[in-house]
């Protein structure tokens, strides 16, 4: 028992001195604009368009995390000098985080759209179809306004369905990417969740999201893994090779984000 | 198109576009290098506890730090590497801007270090306590005994274990891409956010794991038998 005792408080004490170091050395922010990135390290989540734009830029250190959120960790923290992602998810971030900042410049204007299984055109017309029916009677628009901007509530989409008469429509995700997927209370929520979960509706199958890393949605779209890939997906022409992509759903900015003076 | 033709094509836009394979060398020499100097750490570190607890086993000497070793295995061994690697990346060094290449080397040397220690104290405590009176009675004191009779011939009983545990270590390295270190595994994963094809990637990462454990083990068996000689006389 006295063991016990010894060991907690020497765990305290190491995890408390440790809290206490996270707090200091953080060096001042360098990147002002867009033309200071060159030479610096810059995040980004590993096989984004982020990741892509910054690895052209000339003498800037490109690092590739996992997940958005480890990059954004990386430059709270003085690891990276930027982060290049989508706009949406960096206003969550630094909403959450006061010592980040958006820079003004956005990197490139793009289109998020579903991906589906090349040659699988009955699926493909199938979701355009919905998407189309969803934008028209403005359904989209309100699973929209429910994540993004100043009355947010993030109330999500509730379905209607009760049986699946076309079966199961699996979706792959990263759930790391909000407003358009994070987790809550175990599951995956966001526009993405809900805008798939309208277009199951009108399908009449069930949908099924399954998260995992960002770069391995294509591979389980292409391999039959998962049928659709939803996940702030932008249409690439690397991306084209070996998905299709339905109609774009929604039109963001990459944008900078770093560390506020 | 024949799918020999396409094959080729996709061999190609694998490793040959943008000098692509140089991702796999270049994380192929990070993993070596992390590999390399955690079994170092791991070594000294394990070496050490091992001999610290086994001490105390034997003479009741050496208190505190017995409690401390034992501390140490139980938070090591309780938690995940990959937990441990972001701990030490994002909490412990959280505002100090490391290399990662020392993040790397110190998780796993200190992951490594805490079963090399238990599979050391193996080796100590399966020798027998005659071989330690045996010291005593030559006139050498406890660490000499230590030294010069338990250690060496416990190290041939271990060795087999020892080199598992390295083999064990070289593929544990391979998620320090959670940290972005541009390691073997994330070469391959980098390749594969470029070219969205998972096979050829996966596969020749794959393969170069087996053939660095094939080359380890090649050498593990190529020096038990030559610490077996000495059984031969």
């Amino acid at each position: 028992m006295m063991n016990l005792k010894k060991s907690l408080s020497l765990l305290s004490a190491a995890l408390l001195l440790g809290a206490s170091l996270t707090a200091c050395g953080v060096p001042a922010n360098t990147v002002h604009s867009a033309d200071d990135l060159s030479g610096k390290t810059i995040a980004c989540q590993l096989g984004t368009t982020g990741y892509i734009f910054a690895g052209d830029i000339a003498g800037a250190t490109v690092e590739g995390y996992n997940k958005g959120a480890d990059a954004i960790q990386a430059l709270t923290q003085g690891k990276a000098d930027a982060v290049i992602i989508d706009s949406e998810p960096a206003k969550v971030f630094v909403s959450k985080n006061p010592k980040l900042t958006i820079l003004d410049d956005p990197f490139a204007t793009e289109e998020y759209a579903i991906a589906y299984k090349k040659g699988n055109d009955e699926l493909g017309e199938k979701l355009d179809n919905a998407l189309t029916e969803l934008k028209n009677d403005g359904t989209l628009d309100e699973i929209v306004s429910h994540w993004v901007g100043d009355n947010a509530d993030q109330v999500s989409y509730t379905s209607t369905a009760t049986d699946f008469p076309n079966g199961q429509l699996v979706m792959a995700t990263n759930a790391a990417f909000p407003p358009y997927e994070s987790t809550s209370g175990g599951k995956v929520v966001g526009i993405d969740a809900d805008m798939m979960q309208a277009v199951c509706d009108k399908l009449g199958m069930e949908l099924v999201i399954e998260d995992m890393e960002f770069d391995s949605i294509i591979a389980a779209v292409d391999s039959g893994k998962a049928d659709v890939g939803v996940a702030g997906m932008t249409v690439t022409p690397e991306r084209e090779k070996n998905v299709s992509f339905t109609q774009g759903y929604a039109t963001t900015t990459q944008v900078i984000v770093v560390r506020a003076d | 198109m024949n799918p020999f033709q396409s094959f080729l094509d996709k061999l190609h836009d694998t490793f040959i576009v943008d000098d692509r394979w140089t991702y796999l060398t270049n994380g192929l020499k990070i993993t070596l290098i992390v590999t390399f100097f955690a079994a170092l750490l791991g070594i000294v570190l394990g070496f050490l506890i091992a001999i610290v607890r086994s001490t105390y086993a034997k003479t009741g000497k050496l208190r505190i730090l017995n409690f401390l070793a034992k501390l140490y295995l139980t938070v090591i061994r309780g938690t995940p590497v990959l937990v441990q690697l972001m701990i030490i990346y994002f909490v412990i060094f959280a505002s100090f801007n490391v290399s990662k290449i020392f993040v790397a080397i110190m998780a796993f040397g200190l992951n490594s270090a805490a079963y090399v220690a238990e599979i050391v104290r193996s080796g100590i405590m399966s020798i027998d306590n005659g071989q330690f009176e045996a010291g005593a009675s030559l006139g050498l004191n406890y660490p000499k005994t230590m030294i010069h009779i338990i250690l060496p011939q416990a190290l041939r009983n271990i060795l087999p274990a020892l080199a598992n545990e390295f083999i064990v270590l070289l593929k544990e390295t391979s998620v320090a891409g959670n940290i972005a270190l541009n390691d073997l595994t994330k070469g391959g994963d980098i390749i594969r956010s470029a070219t969205y094809e998972a096979f050829l990637p996966l596969i020749a990462v794959a393969l170069i794991y087996l053939a660095m454990v094939m080359i380890l083990s090649r050498l593990v068996a190529l020096l038990e038998r030559r610490l077996a000689k000495s059984d031969l006389r």
